[in-house]
């Protein structure tokens, strides 16, 4: 059934709500012909979304919180001088020289806001665009994008590498809540640790595809009873995925996505044997494969907390894989003719306090922080908004988490203004902003 | 040997006995009701429609009214229509009498103020237009923004707010009370025809909403008329003439298709005055293909099939369902209820020409009351225990057996730690607060302590104590909208979240209740930073925090709209000044289960647990358009629950030993569709937790259960090996690729499970660890049975009975030997046998 119904034009997913609508339409005798101009208009909505070039998202998630004046934002009280990049007018810190080299790639927006100021409520932000509420789960903007675009071939629409060890309850952050198991992320290993491989996607080594037949022929004989008894649609469920997963293990192209020892040592160098270079260079094969969405989490465990030593954190240990893995992607994705499909943004949850603490570390600080993005259609070299001088308050052009969903949102030709129907009925923005507006994409960077 | 076995499986423990059942055309009228009973007629216009049901020998009502002779005592007092519609001549009581075959039914009628003419009110006559026209419905003008840049208020209920819309214009705004920007009014006192009012529900100009009206029509009249006269306001609802009540007369309708039956609604004011809205009220059908309801209230049914019907008033909504039964079968058997669920159960069932499945037989009841009891499958020998056993009260006796075994215990900690949010404490871990929360919720079960009493000690919680740590699940006090959402979802099944920006779309909740209830939650605080110096208690009523103590915060709870400070304020309005000696989260806990919504979520929720679905799905989701399937039954057992005590055992031995409970899964023609009526078994995948222990026990290689962090008990990052999965405390702090797959809810929000297949769990039983290296290790159950030189019989059997709790058919026990002779090697043949029966639905589901 399909909603005609007063004219919300992006509309929402079919729930049961829907069909009180439609019926009590049905009933007052809404024209058959009427639904079919409102369909129509409909279509003609969706299908006019602007964008759309990018089939793609990395998201190079920097948890903990990055300092922006130390990194994308430099001020003159940051430790570190600003520097020039190729583009410019646009100086960043010189903590990151090689990116300073592609500015022209990507842009940068100085004037982020979130809410919550401390991990667990600020994740659950950035991932969600929604407050925590213990009363509800939302859908992450991976899920979202995974729901919208939908799986190019056998593979999974949402990768997430690596998954934590500790820290679990942040998972849930990024999972698909009520969209269901299918858009929950696809959780890979470190691809840094020794022996690593992604379970249960290829054959134990005693088995051959052979005998894997044979067990299916017991599993038959013990089932038939039951499955004559009992009716269910769970089981036909079950029949379809165990095809698929077959063709899954089977296809080669699933396991060579994952299979990084496809790539020379060289690229592996390039883009650094760490945690962080090695979950990038695999979102590079799995955005390759056909993936839509990737969050490369490589600074796991608030890595980017710096709530002591911030300046030598930065200096010594966070930049510099930053700068140098990322730097490697872009050059890697535009070889390959992936950077004008493939949205790639570098953010954490929150930024860092203007000032150091007595541990000579920086806080947490979701009133104004930067972000780097480029790719898919959004222009490089470009700068959106600003703080103000102390690098604490925004002084030019909010952008909330909502806006920047919207943003990559409408370079992947998804209707921003969409909302979902939850199962309680209670209507959710897919890119939600401040006060329960829809977010707007940063017009400046199309 | 096996032949006596497999008869004794496939013989079910007891099988209906049918008996042959008259036509129902041959149902003779036993007695007719002639509807209301009583009324008072009062003001000029006042008119009521009559209804005669008419009462079966087939257990049916009917519509009659058409077929009724009337007589009215005094022609002189009231008037009969063709349409038994009433209406009052003059003042004064008079009787109406309707005979249907010989059958005679009266009620009394007074007439008063018959020469007064009503005054105007722009509540009642111009919302009842926008009602009755279905403008002002949660999905138009009604919705949150309203639609198009017109916001009206649901159901007229604020109609001040709606004649400014209507006469001046307005802009909406979430969450402010000020509206800014250009208004536009919907009418035009100079050219009333021009009226948008009139112009966009009559679609002379674009109207998304479609044709709502005709030009011409009386609804379009009376805003024609209302415009004319300058658009006044007219009289003031006070608090007396508010409708504070719909009723709808029969509640359940029941029809075969194409039958019509004509509705009664009354609306009720607060003074008591009782009206006839039956015409003045919008139907809204969730599916049309089962029933229709025309606008005069005569509904026609269509297809088999039950549906809700929303009844929306000017000023008040509320709903009822209509159930369009099936083909009547030949015979129908007599089913002997066992406790007062059967009642209500197979009345309806009867009722709907719905079979139940015969009883389960003692294999199926076994597996599932165990399961679902505790969480656990019986061991081989208590499978043929059961199976041997002759005594006739074997079931019941299992039953109170496994009430009191320690799996119970376990798996009840298990899922009550689930609801009651058990969750990983962030920030630093705290495990020792999760393990206080815990170790309280495991001693109530173990105590079987009231669940009143556990929902008090846990709304109220203060101090150190074990439920008190629920409040701190990221180390800071929660906002208090979320706790209060937390609570009343969880202890009263409500889900307030719309109320809290707005009045509730499709309730009667208001902004307003949603921040006095929050009001209660808006002073808990806590003292000291970390680890168990944590002490959480309420700040005096009254007073600010000092703004240097760390944490400080605004204690008053402001309402986002006024801006005005919300005292604590129960549902129904009573607000709670502060008193000596207990805290409002006190008193707050002493109101919430004393209230009928609480014992009814509790019942509710319990029942969930063992059978297909709650009287009420999702089970904290009761509102008024996702109706009870049962709200008798529901009733029946919140009071019964109440009354005992709320003895949670108690509960689960009169769920369990129920007929409901016990029947087969296995459906006939008449119940193979039926999802909610409970007339057979439903199967339903375990829970993660549960099919991961139940694959260790058939295989018997326990899970490993390694912690992240410091999760074990006394920091140990090991559990203990044999440690089963409903044990752990938060399942989330284990590695456990299983456990992800098959989804272990994280309980940062109250979890959702979901059980459905997915491809991840088919490519882990495929390949996955789970389902290929517990087959051949040293000590398991496979292998310790071939090392001691056990036939293939043996061993089929062995498994059969871990795994599905019954015997093998004489079919299985030659194919499946076959295979293992088939395949390469018969340690390869039983490696297949075992995988065969862990990936089977049979050992996957519970049913």
């Amino acid at each position: 059934m399909k909603r005609i119904g007063c004219q919300c034009a992006s509309e929402q997913e079919w729930s049961r709500r829907d069909f009180v609508k439609v019926g009590s339409l049905g009933f007052l005798g809404m024209h058959l012909s009427q639904s079919l101009l409102l369909e129509q208009a409909l279509a003609a909505r969706t299908g006019n979304t602007p964008g759309g070039k990018a089939k793609s998202v990395i998201v190079i998630w920097l948890e903990g919180g990055p300092s922006q004046k130390d990194t994308f934002d430099p001020k003159p009280s940051s430790a570190f001088r600003p520097i020039s990049t190729n583009v410019p007018g646009i100086q960043v810190s010189e903590l990151l020289p090689q990116l300073a080299k592609r500015m022209d790639k990507l842009s940068i927006i100085r004037s982020m806001r979130s809410f919550g100021d401390d991990h667990p409520q600020a994740t659950h932000y950035a991932a969600t665009g929604h407050e925590l509420n213990p009363a509800m789960k939302f859908p992450s903007w991976g899920s979202i994008v995974g729901k919208e675009l939908g799986p190019t071939n056998a593979l999974p629409p949402y990768v997430f590498v690596p998954s934590w060890d500790n820290k679990k309850q942040y998972e849930d952050y990024f999972r698909s809540a009520f969209l269901g198991p299918d858009y929950d992320p696809m959780m890979i290993p470190d691809p840094a640790k020794d022996g690593f491989e992604v379970a249960d996607l290829s054959l134990p080594k005693s088995l051959a595809p052979a005998a894997m037949s044979e067990r299916m022929e017991f599993q038959k004989v013990i089932d038939r009873m039951y499955r004559s008894r009992v009716e269910s649609l769970e089981h036909a469920a079950m029949d379809s995925f165990t095809q698929k997963a077959w063709e899954m293990i089977l296809a080669p192209e699933v396991r060579h996505a994952f299979d990084l020892s496809q790539e020379s040592e060289k690229t592996k160098d390039t883009y650094g044997r760490d945690t962080v270079g090695l979950s990038l260079l695999l979102s590079r094969r799995l955005v390759e494969s056909g993936v839509r969405f990737v969050t490369a989490a490589g600074y796991h465990g608030n890595s980017w907390d710096t709530h002591s030593k911030n300046d030598t954190g930065h200096r010594d240990r966070l930049c510099p894989p930053l700068d140098k893995s990322l730097s490697t992607l872009i050059d890697d994705l535009v070889d390959r003719g992936l950077y004008d499909s493939t949205v790639v943004v570098a953010m954490g949850e929150f930024g860092r306090t203007p000032e150091h603490n007595p541990a000579l570390g920086r806080d947490h600080w979701p009133n104004c922080w930067s972000i780097l993005l480029g790719g898919g259609g959004i222009q490089g070299g470009r700068v959106v908004g600003a703080s103000d001088e102390r690098g604490a308050y925004i002084a030019d052009r909010r952008v909330m988490v909502g806006d920047l969903f919207a943003t990559v949102y409408k370079a992947l030709g998804i209707d921003w203004t969409k909302e979902y129907m939850t199962p309680i009925g209670r209507p959710l923005k897919i890119a939600n902003s401040i006060d329960d507006t829809t977010g707007e994409p940063v017009h400046e960077l199309f | 040997m096996n032949d006596i076995r497999i008869r004794q499986f496939l013989a079910s423990a007891a099988v209906w006995s049918f008996v042959g059942l008259g036509h129902a055309s041959s149902a003779e009228l036993v007695s007719i009701e002639l509807l209301p009973s009583s009324r008072t007629l009062s003001g000029a216009d006042a008119t009521q429609r009559l209804l005669v049901v008419g009462r079966y020998t087939d257990g049916r009502e009917r519509d009659v009214t058409s077929s009724a002779h009337w007589s009215v005592s005094d022609p002189q007092i009231l008037a009969l229509d063709a349409d038994a519609i009433l209406s009052g001549r003059s003042d004064g009581e008079a009787e109406v009498r309707a005979t249907v075959e010989e059958k005679q039914s009266t009620a009394r009628f007074r007439v008063s103020d018959s020469a007064k003419k009503r005054p105007f009110s722009f509540a009642r006559e111009i919302g009842g237009v926008l009602t009755r026209r279905g403008c002002n419905g949660a999905s138009c003008h009604g919705g949150v923004k309203g639609k198009n840049g017109f916001k009206l208020s649901d159901n007229a209920e604020h109609p001040h707010e709606d004649y400014e819309w209507i006469v001046k214009g307005g802009v909406y705004q979430v969450l402010s009370s000020e509206s800014g920007g250009p208004r536009t009014p919907r009418i035009d006192k100079d050219n009333p025809e021009n009226s948008l009012l009139l112009l966009k529900p009559t679609m002379q100009v674009v109207h998304g909403g479609g044709i709502r009206f005709e030009k011409g029509s009386n609804d379009y009249k009376k805003i024609l008329e209302w415009v004319r006269a300058g658009a006044p306001y007219g009289e003031e609802q006070t608090a007396d003439t508010r409708l504070t009540g719909l009723s709808i007369e029969p509640e359940l309708l029941l029809l075969k298709p194409s039958e019509t039956h004509r509705l009664l609604v009354t609306g009720r004011q607060a003074n008591g005055v009782e009206e006839d809205l039956t015409a003045d009220v919008f139907y809204e059908l969730e599916d049309t293909d089962i029933a229709e309801v025309s606008d005069s209230g005569v509904v026609r049914a269509k297809h088999p099939g039950e549906v809700t019907v929303l009844v929306r008033a000017a000023g008040r909504m509320s709903g009822f369902q209509i159930g369009v039964i099936g083909p009547e079968p030949d015979q129908y058997p007599e089913v002997a209820p066992t406790n007062f669920i059967d009642d209500h159960i197979f009345s309806k069932l009867r009722k709907f020409n719905i079979i139940p499945s015969e009883p389960s037989s003692d294999a199926e009841f076994l597996r599932r009351v165990c399961l679902d009891v505790t969480g656990t499958l019986p061991p081989p020998a208590r499978v043929r225990e059961f199976l041997s056993d002759n005594d006739p009260r074997k079931r019941d006796k299992l039953i109170d057996i496994l009430l009191d075994s320690p799996e119970y215990v376990d798996y009840w900690t298990y899922r009550f730690s689930d609801f009651l949010r058990v969750a990983i404490f962030a920030l630093g871990n705290n495990s020792k607060w999760s393990q206080d929360y815990w170790e309280w919720i495991r001693a109530s079960i173990a105590e079987n302590k009231p669940y009143d009493q556990v929902a008090r000690e846990r709304i109220a919680a203060q101090g150190y104590s074990g439920p008190s740590r629920h409040f701190l699940p990221i180390a800071v006090i929660g906002p208090p909208p979320d706790t209060m959402m937390e609570e009343t979802r969880v202890f009263m099944g409500r889900r307030f979240d719309c109320a809290r920006c707005h009045d509730h779309p499709y309730e009667n909740w208001t902004q307003n209740q949603f921040w006095g209830l929050t009001a209660f939650f808006g002073h808990v605080f806590r003292t000291g930073t970390s680890g168990r110096d944590s002490v959480i208690f309420d700040y005096p009523m009254g007073k600010q925090i000092a703004p240097d103590v760390v944490g400080a915060r605004e204690l008053r709870i402001l309402h986002p709209r006024t801006g005005e400070e919300m005292p604590p304020t129960l549902l129904d309005g009573t607000v709670l000044t502060h008193k000596n000696q207990k805290s409002v989260r006190q008193e707050l806990a002493e109101w919430m289960t004393a209230h009928p919504y609480f014992a009814e979520a509790a019942v509710n929720r319990i029942w969930s647990l063992f059978l297909p679905r709650g009287i009420v799905d999702p089970v904290d989701d009761f509102r008024s358009t996702n109706p009870a399937t049962h709200p008798e039954l529901l009733q029946a057992l919140a009071e019964d629950f109440a009354a005992n005590g709320y003895d949670l055992k108690r509960l689960i031995r009169l769920i369990v030993s129920s007929k409901t409970y016990q029947l087969s899964s296995m459906t006939n023609e008449t119940n193979r569709a039926d999802r909610t009526n409970y007339s057979h078994a439903l199967p339903r995948p375990l829970d993660a937790e549960v099919l991961l222990d139940a694959i260790s026990t058939v295989t018997g290689v326990p899970a490993m259960f390694t912690a992240y962090g410091p999760g074990a008990p006394r920091g140990e990052s090991q559990m203990p090996l044999g440690t089963k999965a409903i044990q752990l405390r938060e399942t989330d702090l284990f590695k456990s690729l299983f456990l992800d797959i098959y989804g272990r809810p994280n309980r940062a929000a109250v979890p959702e499970r979901n059980t459905k297949p997915n491809l991840k769990q088919a490519l882990h039983v495929l390949v996955g660890s789970t389902f290929n290296e517990t087959l051949w290790n040293e000590g398991a159950r496979v292998y310790d049975l071939y090392e001691s030189g056990a036939s293939d019989n043996k061993i089929i059997e062995e498994l059969y009975l871990a795994a599905l709790t019954r015997y093998p058919t004489a079919a299985e026990f030659r194919d499946l030997k076959g295979l293992i002779a088939k395949a390469a090697s018969r340690e390869e043949g039983l490696r297949h046998l075992q995988w065969g029966l862990l990936s089977s639905r049979e050992f996957a589901e519970n049913h």
